[in-house]
């Protein structure tokens, strides 16, 4: 499939699952009542519903997404790694940590704003930390066992964290942090996320070249006159914007960025910047679907959206895991 | 065990010493203790009131409303909690237990009172033990606050205090009735996480007597259930109760009870109407909550006749 018509595709899918998100509530409004809602604006409660409630939460849905998408399609190649995604090396999990800290300390008063800080600080240290490891030559395994520690340890510290707040909702809040959830998002979490999420995804887009020349090794691409470096920090800083940014008003969603450059691989050419926006309207695509299926699973019961994410992508990794093992030793 | 050796308890009174068993003897065989409670609960002196301790703060409210405070052995934990204990200023005077069944052990009190809803498995344990355990229900309304505070009088012997207290009750209840026809403005009290309180629970009672529609029992909600935000914008109650946040602590839970949509739909918002901890036990002070909301209804409605 060529890439622009993969990327319409997606696109098209990205904007059907949008629009049927919007129709999903349990304020029973119909296709006609919603789109007037939507578009007519007034204090009417269909309108307050579409633009103050669904629209920010289908957003939340897409944004987040695609950036999951795209930060795992960046580390796969980058780290020349499979298995490599925000949430399996412990990149989300230490974003979590990193809004549970700043959050719930009350340093912040009950601000939002500080949330998207604390958690890039979070994702940038994860980042920073796996590429020390990974800077070793080591191997795929070598990766994402560190990875997984990371994760362990981090969602360990978010949990100890609430335990001890003194506010009694805390605790109950683990679950948000480690499995994420956009139920009840207001437009505010949209702004506060929104332009990170933008810096971060354009700058993992404009190291497209970097991670193709990578794909050949690290001196070829020296040889071809890429700057390792600056690709370094620029996909590094991009991650940490895009999936800390999400983390902080969604949690941590896991296996988004695993599933999708997989899934999509196939349908490119198999360089690394041609799979970097179909992951990412992909991952745009999977999140709105899987928080639809939250909604509307289980009735008159809503659930977390990482663990739709985590039934989906835990067996993919499981089979990605045996069938790559020989490579993995 | 409490582990104090027995010989601590040693006098001359041989009673008093079989009635603080020590950690040798809480070993030794059930029937041991069993005779020993009996003993100690028949030991108190003709006449006096007893000795009562409280394991659950509704109980304790009742407790601190009725008996002398010299009977008091000690109240539980939460007694002192602003946020469930109304009587929390007089309860700091006196002890407090964690409610374990060997707390009560030690203390001796002639009577336990605690509520069917906590510690199921220390009340068994008690009783077993030969003390008298008297559980209250956990849900309570203001119709069965003056039938809890006599029950609670007769156990204490106070039954005259009691008896006061529910029919001051009982007859400053009736006096703020209101006409069938009156008008009732609505209201959905949205907790933490969207959490609305519902039929059959106290809240709601204090609602309607205060001449006020919970949309939340309307809607076939019972006790606390979550109220979806989107139903809240449609049914746009004429009020919506938030509860206050816990200072220097934040929590998720408070971020829906400020979603900008509640605002955007026109319906008012209150914090703090009523007293702290008035409603989240029954007792005489509940009529705080009632003439509190009674306010808040007559200001919803003389707003509304202003605005037309």
């Amino acid at each position: 499939m060529s890439p622009t018509r993969l990327n319409l595709a997606l696109s098209l899918t990205v904007v059907g699952l949008f629009a049927a998100s919007l129709m999903i509530g349990p304020a029973a409004l119909g296709p006609a009542a919603s789109l007037e809602g939507l578009f007519s604006g007034g204090g009417e409660a269909a309108a307050i519903i579409m633009r103050e409630v669904r629209l920010p939460r289908a957003a939340l849905a897409g944004l987040v997404g695609f950036g999951l998408g795209l930060a795992g399609a960046a580390l796969q190649g980058f780290l020349r790694n499979p298995l490599a995604e925000p949430g399996i090396i412990g990149v989300s999990a230490c974003a979590s940590l990193g809004a549970v800290a700043v959050f719930y300390s009350g340093l912040a008063g009950a601000s939002m704003l500080a949330l998207p800080a604390g958690a890039m600080i979070g994702a940038l240290a994860a980042v920073v930390a796996l590429l020390a490891i990974a800077a070793g030559n080591t191997t795929t395994l070598t990766l994402i066992l560190a990875g997984i520690a990371l994760s362990s340890l981090a969602g360990a510290l978010t949990s100890l964290a609430l335990n001890l707040s003194p506010n009694p909702f805390a605790s109950y809040e683990i679950i948000f942090w480690l499995l994420g959830s956009i139920k009840d998002r207001s437009m505010l979490h949209v702004w506060i996320s929104l332009p990170p999420m933008l810096v971060g995804w354009a700058l993992i887009l404009a190291s497209a070249r970097a991670l193709d020349a990578l794909s050949f090794g690290e001196e070829a691409a020296q040889s071809l006159g890429i700057d390792i470096g600056r690709a370094r920090i620029m996909l590094v800083a991009g991650v940490a914007l895009a999936v800390g940014a999400g983390v902080a008003v969604t949690g941590a969603i896991g296996f988004v960025g695993l599933v999708v450059p997989h899934l999509l691989r196939p349908l490119t050419d198999r360089m690394p910047s041609r799979l970097l926006l179909p992951s990412g309207l992909g991952g745009a695509a999977l999140l709105i679907a899987a928080d639809i299926a939250a909604r509307t699973v289980v009735p008159a019961k809503e659930l977390n959206v990482g663990v739709l994410t985590a039934l989906i992508g835990a067996p993919f990794f499981l089979w990605l895991v045996t069938r790559s093992r020989r490579g993995l030793a | 065990m409490n582990g104090r050796p027995a010989d601590a308890h040693a006098g001359p009174n041989g009673l008093r010493r079989a009635c603080l068993p020590g950690g040798r003897r809480l070993a030794k065989i059930a029937a041991a203790l069993l005779a020993a409670a009996v003993v100690c609960a028949t030991a108190r002196a003709e006449g006096d009131k007893p000795r009562v301790m409280s394991l659950n703060v509704c109980a304790d409210q009742l407790v601190l409303a009725l008996a002398e405070p010299e009977r008091i052995v000690s109240l539980s934990v939460l007694a002192d909690d602003p946020d469930f204990s109304f009587l929390h200023e007089k309860a700091e005077l006196f002890p407090k237990n964690a409610g374990v069944a060997e707390e009560v052990f030690i203390a001796r009190p002639d009577v336990v009172v605690t509520g069917t809803y906590s510690l199921h498995n220390t009340t068994q344990l008690l009783r077993h033990l030969g003390m008298r355990v008297e559980e209250f229900g956990y849900t309570q309304t203001l119709e069965t606050i003056p039938g809890d505070i006599r029950r609670m009088g007769a156990i204490l012997d106070e039954v005259a205090r009691a008896e006061t207290m529910a029919a001051a009750f009982e007859r400053e209840l009736s006096a703020m009735a209101l006409p069938a026809d009156a008008p009732r403005p609505t209201v959905v009290i949205f907790g933490q996480n969207g959490v609305a309180t519902g039929a059959g629970t106290l809240a709601d009672s204090v609602l309607s007597a205060a001449g006020l529609r919970n949309l939340a029992a309307e809607r076939g909600f019972s006790g606390m259930a979550p109220y979806p935000l989107e139903l809240l914008i449609t049914d746009r109650p004429d009020v919506v109760l938030l509860s206050g946040r816990i200072e220097g602590a934040p929590a998720l839970a408070d971020q829906v009870t400020r979603h900008p949509a509640i605002a955007a739909s026109g319906a008012a918002v209150a914090t703090g109407i009523v007293p702290r901890g008035s409603w989240s036990c029954g007792g005489p002070f509940t009529l705080e909550a009632v003439r509190a909301l009674r306010a808040l209804r007559d200001d919803l409605l003389a707003g509304r006749g202003a605005s037309g």
